[in-house]
């Protein structure tokens, strides 16, 4: 690809990208928040004992832990980071 | 002078703020490192910490801030003439406005994406977390209060609204099944529900609300505030992803086709202003030093945008480098979008007295005027014109409105939530932040509403201004691109928000009004004074903040010299 070409592409997929900032990154933002929440509720159910909450049998968490795992690092940043009302404003 | 002169103005302006002015601050002053991991990759938990690329950020951050401020604001201030507004709007924007936007963004990252409740708490005290807290619920409060009334005399002014609105909700709700429920393509449901909300516009045309619902119903304020405030109960206790996201997703296409055609429009017309450049030094809002800053606010600067800077964009930045095209950047652009409205107001009308009726009624008639003449330049029929424009101006003040509900009610629940258990309830706290914009909208007049609004906005942003100056001197850098701005910012708002509260609360006193206005100009007048002696507390706090911060710079160079 000739550097023109390489501008025009590069270009191009700017202006996609902001086409997608203007009408759907909120929306996907959004669909992320509402799949961390549940998210949340599905390891605190099933990984509870891990904070002294033993809701399910050891045996069926520990039939579920391979699935959880990959979540458990991002799901703890969420769950520890300190809080504010005005983290909802935006 | 011919409006084009304003737009290259506007060029010029922008192109010396962020090419030198901008810069300079960038890689002198806060020394932004492109190696430094920023909050997005440090934290990231695949939801609100997010390295995510500056050109969808430059649209998110675009989307966010850009409302209706930028359009009402310079419609209103043009009573004092085209010159002032335009002067304010260009150095508000170069010596403020970016400043503010970056500086929160860039305050925000350093902070690990810390928010404006947290950093208040880390960098002033606890009680300012708390004054902070209380003082953003009322400001939003009066924001709902005003953007409520926008949406309303455009409604009751503009009789193709209504049609126009009704069908941008049922696009939006079905975009929402399309894409959650049904998982159909999006570009499919793009197409689909825009096409539908096109037809709304158009529908609008022929079939008026005073023609369906007859003429005293069509020019029912109550009827449509409740509306509006219907559509905010529904975003704010409904599924975000049901009615608020994809009602905002299909309104984002018809306001920017709308814009961007409509700037195209002011090249192929190339009016002159007609109206006057100056007019006087005081009109009946008030004197032009302090209101017409506080009337101009996210055109020059705004406080809202340092909220979005932080909570929102600084933890999505992948890199340090990017908050000034996002953050910066965005603002010099909204720039532009202000001097768009000022050159509608400006050059649609033959006289100050065609104008003045006009204003009477609201801005949202001037703002449907100006686009159908623009638009009309490239061949769109006017009438269609005026209803695309009417549907703009509601879109822009109810997506910001939705949103305002939706943070009063997780706000009141937190607030109240421990006196009593029943403030909890999403219903009932959406229904107090409902009531409260209702009432303000019905018994308030719109330019007051307004200017209180714009006091509280702007206040908003020099107290942001104050955090940021407090972290660059706990850092140990220069802070007078900061300080200055925010001391001109501060007595300004406290100015405007006195003048105005003593006039409405002076009206109340002696008997100058009865009825729903005696209710409004009290709510009004109240809240008003709360703003400035919240934003005194938190001043006072500041300046406490500050000697400790200086005595702490003091320190290792008195060490040093002994």
């Amino acid at each position: 690809m000739s550097e023109d070409e390489k501008k025009r592409v590069g270009v191009l997929q700017a202006i996609k990208e902001f086409v997608y900032g203007v009408a759907a990154h909120d929306s996907a933002r959004f669909a992320l928040k509402t799949r961390a929440s549940m998210e949340h509720l599905f390891i605190l159910i099933t990984m509870g004992d891990m904070l002294g909450v033993p809701i399910l049998p050891p045996y069926y968490s520990l039939r579920l832990l391979p699935y959880v795992v990959p979540q458990i690092s991002t799901w703890k940043r969420r769950m520890l980071r300190e809080k504010d009302l005005t983290d909802a404003l935006a | 002078m011919n409006s084009i002169y304003g737009i290259i103005l506007g060029l010029v302006v922008a192109f010396i703020g962020y090419r030198f002015y901008a810069r300079y601050i960038d890689t002198k002053i806060i020394k932004c490192d492109p190696k430094k991991a920023t909050p997005a990759k440090m934290y990231m938990d695949g939801v609100e910490f997010m390295p995510t690329s500056k050109n969808i950020l430059f649209g998110y951050q675009f989307k966010s801030i850009a409302g209706a401020g930028p359009i009402i604001g310079p419609i209103i201030a043009i009573q004092w003439g085209w010159l002032p507004a335009l002067v304010w709007i260009l150095l508000g924007t170069l010596f403020i406005g970016w400043v503010q936007d970056y500086s929160s963004a860039m305050m925000a990252m350093r902070k690990d994406g810390a928010s404006f409740g947290g950093l208040s708490y880390k960098l002033i005290s606890p009680r300012a977390r708390v004054i902070l807290l209380a003082f953003i619920y009322f400001y939003l409060l009066l924001m709902a209060g005003a953007f409520g009334n926008v949406v309303t005399s455009t409604a009751v002014n503009l009789k193709s609204s209504p049609a126009a609105w009704l069908f941008l909700t049922i696009a939006g709700v079905l975009a929402g099944q399309m894409i959650y429920r049904w998982r159909k393509d999006i570009i499919l449901t793009t197409v689909v529900t825009v096409v539908i909300a096109m037809f709304g516009i158009w529908l609008g045309t022929i079939a008026p609300s005073d023609k369906v619902v007859g003429e005293s119903l069509a020019n029912n304020r109550l009827l449509w505030a409740i509306a509006a405030f219907v559509f905010c109960y529904f975003a704010a206790v409904l599924p975000i992803w049901r009615f608020a996201l994809p009602i905002n997703y299909v309104a984002s296409y018809i306001v920017f086709l709308g814009l961007f055609f409509g700037i195209i429009g002011i090249f192929v017309l190339r009016p002159d202003f007609t109206l006057p450049a100056f007019t006087d030094f005081s009109i009946p809002i008030g004197p032009l030093w302090p209101i017409m800053f506080v009337t101009i606010a996210c055109g020059a600067i705004s406080g809202w945008h340092s909220i979005v800077s932080s909570s929102g964009t600084a933890r999505q930045l992948e890199s340090e480098v990017d908050a000034r095209p996002v953050c910066g950047g965005v603002m010099f652009v909204e720039m532009m979008l202000a001097i768009f409205a000022l050159i509608i107001a400006g050059t649609i009308y033959a006289s100050p007295a065609e104008y003045g009726a006009a204003i009477a009624k609201g801005p949202g008639g001037i703002f449907a005027a100006g686009v159908s003449k623009f638009l009309g330049a490239l061949g769109l029929p006017l009438d269609l014109g005026r209803s695309y424009g009417s549907v703009i101006m509601i879109i822009v003040a109810i997506t910001l409105m939705q949103l305002v509900i939706r943070f009063m009610r997780v706000a009141t629940s937190e607030l109240l939530g421990d006196i009593s258990p029943i403030f909890k309830n999403a219903h009932i706290a959406t229904f107090i932040a409902s009531i409260l914009g209702l009432l303000l909208v019905m018994t308030g007049w719109w330019q007051y509403l307004w200017v209180l609004f714009g006091g509280a906005n702007q206040l908003m942003a020099s107290l942001a201004l104050m955090m940021v100056t407090l972290w660059l001197m706990s850092e140990g850098k220069k802070a007078f691109w900061t300080f200055y701005p925010m001391i001109f910012m501060f007595v300004t708002t406290i100015a405007a928000l006195v003048y105005t509260s003593y006039g409405l609360l002076k009206k109340v006193v002696t008997g100058a009004v009865k009825g729903e206005a005696l209710v409004g100009s009290t709510v009004m007048g109240l809240v008003g004074f709360f703003l400035v002696i919240a934003a005194i507390i938190l001043a006072v706090e500041g300046a406490k903040a500050f000697i400790r911060y200086r005595a702490l710079r003091a320190q290792p160079a008195a060490a040093g010299s002994n």
